[in-house]
């Protein structure tokens, strides 16, 4: 309280403005409760915040892990790294609603693996990583159940896939 | 006669020492771990060759030959350390695979019929086998071994 008014007051010296009126100091003085919910609000949710790492098997086609868990309604910050050294093969990761893994895959044969972001049936994307890359992707883990992903290059998603479970 | 007996048994010796140098060889390498990586890309390559094809994906098929090349290439610097004699061996039957697949990746730029290239596939995957039979049974990948991650995400 004492802060708040010795703010104020160095704000009218140094600005020079008139004294306040009864509207603008109940602005203020609900301003500061406010942007401490506000701050206690952010706080909750980095709480939430989960980073995952994943990684291709080395050259060959396998992630590991093939099994992630997470929280529903957290954060996710993943992390994929195609650790290859050897093969010009290219990966990515997708994470689908269940049962859709084999319909994304055949569709993206058309595009040589390239997915699009507003397809409905896809909750997150890394985007195409070269040996060596690592990218990022952000997304909110979804309603509790066990949720695909795989590599959407032609052919890979047989062998390259594996499970996101969220939990309650 | 008795010379003739001779020079077969001395020939025979050389066959057996010489099938059993090789093994002995290959149970000694330098880099086995590297090796057995190798060994293993160069059956998962063949195996999306495989997958291609069966799909009628023709247009992919040049990519697994490049892939095919690279994993050739790993085995090679996975032995550059090993007696010459042993290289040479390798390079010899390893040249001959990627001729194989090499055919199999000009045939699908006009073939369309996928029994075809199966069948160049087969002959591809003997070719392979010969480079295979250079190392220690253990060190030879199972063609029928899935990935870790397979299968996973189509159980959902």
């Amino acid at each position: 309280m004492l802060y708040r008014t010795d703010v104020r007051s160095r704000n009218f010296s140094v600005l020079g403005r008139a004294p306040l009126s009864r509207r603008r100091l109940l602005v203020g003085s609900l301003a500061l409760p406010m942007t401490l919910l506000g701050c206690n609000r952010r706080r909750s949710s980095e709480q939430q915040g989960v980073d995952l790492f994943i990684a291709s098997d080395g050259d060959f086609l396998a992630f590991r892990p093939d099994e992630l868990t997470c929280r529903t309604g957290a954060v996710v910050h993943l992390t994929f790294h195609h650790a290859g050294k050897f093969l010009s093969a290219r990966h990515n990761w997708v994470l689908v609603y269940p049962d859709q893994m084999e319909a994304v895959d055949k569709d993206a044969e058309k595009t040589e693996g390239v997915i699009s972001t507003d397809d409905s049936r896809v909750l997150a994307v890394v985007p195409m990583c070269d040996k060596g890359e690592t990218m990022m992707t952000e997304f909110i883990a979804p309603a509790p159940g066990e949720y695909p992903f795989f590599c959407s290059t032609p052919g890979h998603a047989v062998d390259m896939n594996g499970i996101l479970h969220v939990t309650e | 006669m008795k010379s003739t007996k001779k020079i077969l048994a001395i020939l025979a010796l050389i066959t057996f020492v010489l099938a059993l140098a090789v093994p002995i060889l290959a149970a000694q390498l330098k880099s086995p771990d590297d090796v057995k990586t190798a060994l293993r890309l160069l059956v998962q390559v063949s195996n999306d060759f495989k997958r291609q094809i069966t799909n009628k994906n023709f247009a992919r098929v040049p990519h697994e030959y490049m892939e095919y090349t690279e994993a050739a290439d790993a085995l090679r610097t996975s032995i550059k350390n090993e007696p010459a004699d042993f290289k040479n061996r390798v390079e010899t039957r390893l040249k001959t695979a990627v001729a194989a697949y090499q055919k199999i990746s000009d045939m699908s730029s006009s073939a369309t019929d996928p029994d075809k290239l199966m069948a160049e596939h087969a002959k591809a995957v003997t070719a392979m086998n010969a480079v295979f039979d250079l190392f220690p049974a253990d060190f030879r990948p199972d063609p029928n071994l899935p990935p870790p991650g397979r299968g996973r995400g189509q159980r959902s």
